[in-house]
């Protein structure tokens, strides 16, 4: 209980206040003078700050803030380019890279080429030089032994013929005759 | 705070009523006691909450947009969005911007001047909106009055600003006298009432509302040696009145930006009266 009357005394002056005042809704719908003039006072301080200071800095602001996103978007357009250049000139050398490469197997393979074919011509001109002298040889061998086996054989005949005939014959016509009979052999056999 | 809740409300019966209703609804807003006296003015705790309102005003913006940075925060970028939405959707929106950028100084100092005033009614310690004195809605009301006023006759002419106002043309002979008499009378009379009972009537209801929720819950509860049981009156009158606080910070800041608004459409009106 001692709460509460505390409470009403402390409420007391106002309600002295307020009854000394004229009671009635009307009161609050008429401006009180002080604050009348205190609210202008305020509102033209702050129009104030704001034609001559708020908005003048407003605007450096956003224009400074334009230049700066402007800049920015510009810096980023050159690395953007450079990127590009940097990544089309890497393309380039890779590119290059391969045409090099490619170019060096296929000479490589050139080189290898060339050598195998050299060396299987020289290989089969070997062989067949070997063959050649094989053959010439073979030839001049079988010349060799024919010519003795003719001579040989004339050399018989005729002595074969001496002993059948008994006499001795010119000896120069008989190998010529020898001779002729063997060529009619060879050509008729 | 004990004492200014005590204040606030005349004697409270609390254990013979069940809501600590003042006597006479005055007493909530008037602030007689001088604080102090310059010269005959005095200095009243509403007249030191005007100026308050200016100083913050200052403070926030000086605050806000003093450093220029590039990369600004969160405070920063909280004054910039809400200067920019005045400048961006009041300004260059409704106006155009032809012309918007023009009443942008005036528009910013209402909003924020208003949002600061209208958010005192539910700011603890202060909890009283200065806009729900009348001088300060209807200072600003005869203000936006004046200037479109003066911007309707500045930019048409006597003849086509009012002339064809209050004897419009488009209207046929026979209703024209009644339509014009209801431009006339809704422009040049009504526009400044409305605009400014809207806001005065709104903080009015909105402190009303809170003050006696809350005194009542904090009274009650505080009773609660008194009157045993009947205390839990007060946790009802405190959990609605919490609930009423967060609805009024919406009112408090939709009251600032219908009075810029309407104070933009009505110039825009000025510059291009109906034909």
């Amino acid at each position: 209980m001692n709460n509460l009357k505390r409470r009403y005394m402390a409420a007391a002056p106002l309600v002295i206040a307020a009854e000394e005042a004229e009671s009635g809704g009307l009161d609050l719908l008429l401006p009180e003078t002080s604050e009348l003039i205190a609210g202008i006072i305020a509102f033209a301080i702050i129009f104030f700050f704001i034609w001559r200071w708020v908005v003048p800095t407003l605007g450096e602001t956003l224009s400074k803030r334009q230049e700066a996103e402007r800049s920015k978007l510009e810096a980023a357009e050159n690395t953007k380019q450079e990127a590009e250049q940097m990544a089309s000139d890497y393309r380039e050398q890779i590119a290059g890279a391969k045409d090099e490469a490619t170019r060096i197997v296929e000479e490589a393979r050139q080189a290898a080429e060339t050598v195998r074919s050299e060396t299987i011509a020289r290989a089969q001109q070997e062989a067949e030089e070997i063959m050649t002298r094989a053959r010439q040889e073979a030839d001049a061998e079988t010349a060799r032994a024919l010519a003795e086996a003719r001579g040989t054989v004339a050399n018989l005949s005729i002595d074969l013929a001496e002993k059948v005939v008994g006499r001795s014959l010119d000896r120069e016509t008989q190998l010529a005759l020898v001779d002729d009979y063997l060529a009619e052999l060879e050509t008729g056999s | 705070m004990g004492d200014v809740t005590v204040l606030a409300v005349s004697a409270c019966d609390v254990e013979g009523e069940v809501i600590c209703a003042p006597t006479d609804i005055n007493e909530l807003f008037e602030f007689t006691t001088p604080l102090f006296s310059i010269g005959g003015f005095n200095f009243t705790r509403t007249v030191f909450l005007i100026f308050a309102a200016m100083a913050i005003v200052l403070g926030a913006l000086f605050v806000g947009l003093r450093r220029q940075q590039l990369v600004p925060s969160r405070f920063e970028i909280a004054i910039e969005s809400l200067v920019g939405f005045v400048r961006d959707d009041i300004a260059k929106g409704v106006i155009g911007t032809a012309h918007g950028m023009r009443y942008l100084p005036y528009l910013l100092s209402l909003f924020f001047f208003l949002l600061v005033g209208n958010v005192f009614k539910v700011t603890p310690l202060i909890n009283f909106p200065i806009s729900s004195r009348m001088a300060i809605p209807a200072f600003l009301a005869m203000v936006t009055w004046v200037i479109f006023v003066f911007v309707g006759f500045a930019k048409n002419g006597f003849k086509h600003y009012f002339i064809d106002t209050i004897w419009p043309k488009s209207v046929p002979l026979a209703l024209r006298w009644l339509v014009g008499l209801i431009e006339l009378v809704s422009i040049f009379v009504l526009r400044p009432i409305t605009l400014a009972v809207r806001l005065f009537a709104n903080m009015v209801a909105g402190h009303l509302m809170l003050t006696l929720l809350l005194v009542s819950g904090v009274l009650f509860l505080g009773g609660v040696g008194d009157i045993g049981i009947k205390a839990g009156i007060g946790i009802v009158w405190f959990v609605f009145g919490l609930a009423i606080w967060v609805f009024e910070l919406v009112v408090a800041i939709l009251q600032a930006y219908i009075f810029t608004l309407l104070s933009a459409v009505y110039i825009q009106t000025s510059l291009e009266p109906a034909h």
